[in-house]
């Protein structure tokens, strides 16, 4: 079968093609893609986070044989190093990644919500953003899509910048 | 009991020194065949090394898990080279006891503060560090923890680049035959009035050959960098999917395996039968993996991809063997635990970590007594990036990837599961998804090593699923403590005593990776007590006391470590104190602060910055939401946070933790917010959701699902304060998890009027 991942046409090799291979481990054991993650192989944490026509989806439950002819988006083609996507430049500005394992999820998901949502509000945010993060980014994550959204709205929250006495 | 126990300890240690001390120190400089410098690269010492082209090169000795040390430690380089950050490349650094981590060490005696604080330490504390810091240069153990990494480079790097700097400089003036003292570097770039220019690049080989002459550090005057938030050198890379984790790696010919340990901690794989996983597709082998450094035996699959790697996994048919010493029950052991911290509290038994006064007359002398007991569970790391390691052995050499915080000891594992020399092992540090502790054992490279041994030279890559991470984790030990106080007539504590009960930790993990320095005493062991007998407050008649126990589960050091669920009994209680003397909980540890006036100013901060009623601007939180406040010192910093807290559908809902903290010189202050704000919601998954339960053997958590963490809907805004501070750098990346279960817990009381004793938080409906 055959998909496009990244703008390209990808084959799963014959003697790897199994239905039930998810997408996840295409991308990263298969095609070496490797800026999406594995964190939980359930769907509940989001590291996995990759876009199917423009939605977010969780790769690690997402069955390769769904997704023949389908338009496949990961990290590594989110932006380009000439034009990085408006969200990856708000991460670097907000300093919004720790150790960064969560981070090529959560921007997959915050670009899937803005293409949906260019004005997120923060209830917007909380319903949308669920991927999880053991290092806490997400006070920053919250500010870094409202200032790639271009418009903070005054109830929006953000990280300390931190003060001094 | 205690002073056998320490004479005991000294008589060990100091045999272990005589002689050392009529040597002279060992510089931490290292000479430049230490320095991994490569071809159009010269090393000017074992830290720094100057590019053909001017750039500079730092040794990294220490993983970047989220923390920011790799932009930290290269902040402090481009200060004192004066270069702009990204001048600063990083190299990995080799294997020399140069890049050994001293100050973790010299931090985990188990010492008052009191008696470590400058200008006021005593004959014992200083000898114990002196001692401690010389085994520790000699042992020379690469180890990221403790929150150590900037103290103990403070000393040692700012000097090694200055060193490097006054080089360079002294070449030029030796070129162009004019006094140092009258040239300027900028960005790199050494420079005379009267013309002359080169850059470092231009300079270094005869800078090589130039002695420093006498080497001063910059003045805090002069930093242009340090005290900035200089943006992290890691953000862009982690925001496009180019950062490399462990799991990430992918040598040429890479094979995957899965991992499945006995379910049974401490069990054992009996008959095995490999069939139904040998007939999968892309399945190609079935190795058994004995224990390494401490892991539950356990059958690794190997396969083409980590997926079929885990389906292989799946299909074994096993026959798992209980452990010979039986199946662990947490809810005994917790039973246990609380059982025996009420006998030593009454029997006296246990070691004492800290006494001063008479505890026995102030109780005779008190108008009134509190006491309460307070509990906490195993809780896991689950760090997002799950224990991986990827290893390829060929022709008796040892290759291996790692996302560890310890590299020598992960070096030293792959040497002993490959039977080769140390010398043999390279080991390749990746960036950490997320540390905690978690990566200080190293099982996980001897069972990648032990598979690389079967697969004809080809790398493998061997990765524990989520369900295999929480349920074989080396976990935050379970703990209880008594803690009791006397009143005077005022509401005045006049004692503390706390008797606390639990498993030691750092014996454990010595066992697992350093054997041949386990010894056979489990007290004292810092951790067990800490954040209970290092009290700030000035309560005249202490005892604080600790019953080691050895229940068998697995433990490790989790973001904290004693701190984390010790900070969560004590400020309660203090809280608790405050409560029952009908005054003001911000008021009433104000009163106890007289001889800690760091520990009060960044009290008063956190609660002038919270509006605390009394301190600050007037504002009445809405109908339904309550402060509360605790203030905590560990890993050299002191943090107070107050949290603003309501019930949503009876569970806790934290809206927002100001917090203020005191880390002493502050190298960048953006990285110290994030870390405030990081540990946080670390601090605040744990608080209202953490616990690890075991039965019939086996951990019931099993993934996220059952083990769940704090959400961007449920995590609060953080504001973060610093107080201005000429002191030494203090910790960092841990020092903000310990007072927010307290602050929680002490906002609940204040809400609804019940006291929560027990970890997790559960508001009873």
């Amino acid at each position: 079968m055959e998909l496009v991942v990244n703008g390209e046409a990808r084959q799963v090799p014959d003697e790897l093609a199994d239905p039930a291979l998810p997408l996840l481990w295409a991308l990263r054991d298969v095609w070496g893609l490797t800026g999406t993650k594995y964190a939980c192989g359930v769907g509940a944490c989001g590291a996995c986070t990759v876009h199917v026509d423009g939605e977010a989806i969780r790769a690690c439950i997402t069955p390769l044989a769904s997704l023949a002819g389908k338009r496949v988006v990961t990290i590594e083609a989110l932006g380009t190093a000439a034009q990085r996507h408006a969200l990856q430049d708000a991460w670097v500005a907000q300093q919004v990644p720790q150790c960064g394992y969560c981070q090529s999820g959560m921007l997959m998901a915050a670009a899937a919500l803005l293409a949906a949502n260019p004005h997120p509000t923060d209830p917007d945010i909380d319903a949308a953003m669920t991927n999880l993060c053991r290092c806490g980014t997400y006070p920053r994550v919250r500010a870094a899509i409202h200032a790639a959204a271009g418009a903070m709205p005054a109830s929006a929250t953000k990280p300390s910048a931190p003060k001094r006495t | 009991m205690k002073r056998r126990l320490l004479l005991g300890a000294l008589g060990v240690g100091g045999a272990l020194v005589v002689g050392w001390g009529f040597l002279p120190p060992r510089s931490r400089l290292g000479g430049v065949d230490t320095m991994p410098a490569a071809r159009a690269q010269v090393p000017l010492n074992g830290w720094i090394a100057i590019a053909d082209d001017g750039g500079v090169l730092l040794a990294m000795a220490r993983s970047e898990m989220g923390q920011g040390v790799h932009t930290a430690l290269a902040m402090l380089a481009a200060e004192e080279l004066d270069v702009p950050l990204d001048r600063v490349r990083l190299v990995q650094a080799g294997t020399d006891t140069l890049y050994g981590n001293v100050a973790m060490f010299t931090a985990s005696l188990p010492l008052h503060p009191r008696d470590t604080e400058a200008g006021r330490e005593t004959a014992l504390a200083t000898g114990g560090q002196w001692v401690v810091s010389k085994i520790a240069r000699e042992l020379g153990l690469s180890v990221t923890g403790g929150s150590s990494s900037v103290i103990d480079a403070w000393d040692v790097l700012p000097l090694a680049a200055a060193t490097a700097r006054a080089q360079l400089v002294n070449a030029a003036a030796l070129l162009w035959r004019l006094p140092a003292s009258e040239l300027r570097v900028d960005a790199g770039v050494v420079s005379h009035a009267s013309g002359p220019r080169a850059h470092y690049g231009e300079l270094a080989r005869s800078a090589a050959a130039t002695p420093p002459g006498r080497v001063q550090r910059k003045p805090p005057s002069r930093w242009k960098l340090i005290g900035t938030s200089a943006p992290r050198i890691d953000a862009a890379a982690k925001s496009d999917g180019a950062a490399v984790f462990g799991i990430d790696v992918r040598p040429p010919g890479l094979v995957f395996a899965a991992v499945r340990h006995c379910p049974m901690i401490g069990g054992s794989p009996g008959a095995v039968d490999v069939d139904a996983a040998m007939r999968l597709p892309d399945v190609e082998r079935v190795v058994h993996l004995g224990s390494y450094a401490g892991s539950t035996p356990a059958l690794a699959v190997v396969a083409r991809s980590s997926w079929h790697a885990q389906r292989g996994a799946d299909a074994l048919r096993v026959a798992w063997q209980p452990p010979p010493t039986g199946a662990l029950d947490s809810a005994v052991i917790e039973a246990d635990l609380l059982a025996t911290a009420h006998d030593a509290s009454r029997s006296g038994r246990g070691f004492v970590f800290h006494q001063r006064g008479d505890v026995d007359a102030a109780d005779r002398a008190a108008a009134r007594r509190m006491e309460a007991v307070y509990r906490a569970p195993y809780v896991a790391h689950a760090p997002m990036e799950p224990v991986n390691c990827t290893a390829r052995v060929a022709d008796g050499m040892v290759e291996v990837w790692a996302a560890t915080q310890v590299p020598g000891l992960a070096r030293a594992v792959a040497a002993r599961a490959a039977g080769v020399r140390e010398e043999h092992v390279t080991v390749h540090v990746t960036y950490l998804g997320g540390g905690f502790g978690r990566r200080l054992e190293a099982e996980v490279v001897g069972q990648a090593v032990r598979v690389a041994l079967e697969t004809g030279g080809r790398p493998v890559q061997l990765l524990w699923s989520r369900e295999e991470d929480l349920g074989h984790d080396v976990y935050r030990p379970a703990g209880a403590a008594v803690l009791s106080s006397s009143l005077d007539a005022r509401g005045r504590p006049l004692s503390l005593r706390i008797t606390s009960a639990g498993d030691a930790i750092t014996p454990r993990w010595m066992e697992r990776v350093l054997p041949a320095l386990a010894g056979p005493v489990d007290t004292p062991d810092k951790t067990a007590s800490e954040g209970l007998y290092d009290q700030p407050y000035g309560i005249p008649h202490q005892r604080i006391a600790h019953v080691a126990t050895r229940h068998g589960v697995p433990i490790g050091f989790w973001r904290s470590v004693g701190h984390s669920h010790h900070a969560f009994f004590a400020e309660s209680f203090i809280d608790e104190l405050a409560h029952a003397s009908g005054e003001d909980p911000v008021a009433f540890r104000l009163a106890l602060l007289d001889d800690a006036p760091r520990h009060k100013a960044v009290l008063r901060l956190a609660a002038q910055k919270a509006d605390w009623p009394g301190h600050g601007s007037p504002r009445t939180l809405p109908a339904g939401v309550a402060r509360g406040v605790a203030l905590h010192e560990s890993f050299g910093s002191i943090v107070a946070q107050v949290a603003e807290v309501s019930l949503v559908d009876g569970r806790p809902r934290v809206h927002r933790v100001v917090c203020a903290a005191d880390v002493g010189t502050v190298v960048n202050p953006g990285i110290v917010a994030q870390q405030m704000e990081g540990a946080i919601v670390f601090a605040l998954s744990a608080a209202l959701h953490g616990r690890i339960d075991i039965v019939d053997g086996v951990v019931r958590q099993t993934n996220f699902p059952s083990y769940p963490l704090v959400r961007l809907a449920e995590s609060p805004v953080v504001e973060t304060w610093l107080v201005e501070s000429t002191r030494p750098p203090g910790g960092v990346g841990e020092p903000g998890t310990p007072p927010l279960a307290p602050a929680v817990a002490n906002a609940l009381f204040a809400l609804t009027g019940k006291r929560l004793r027990e970890l997790p938080l559960v508001v009873p409906a």
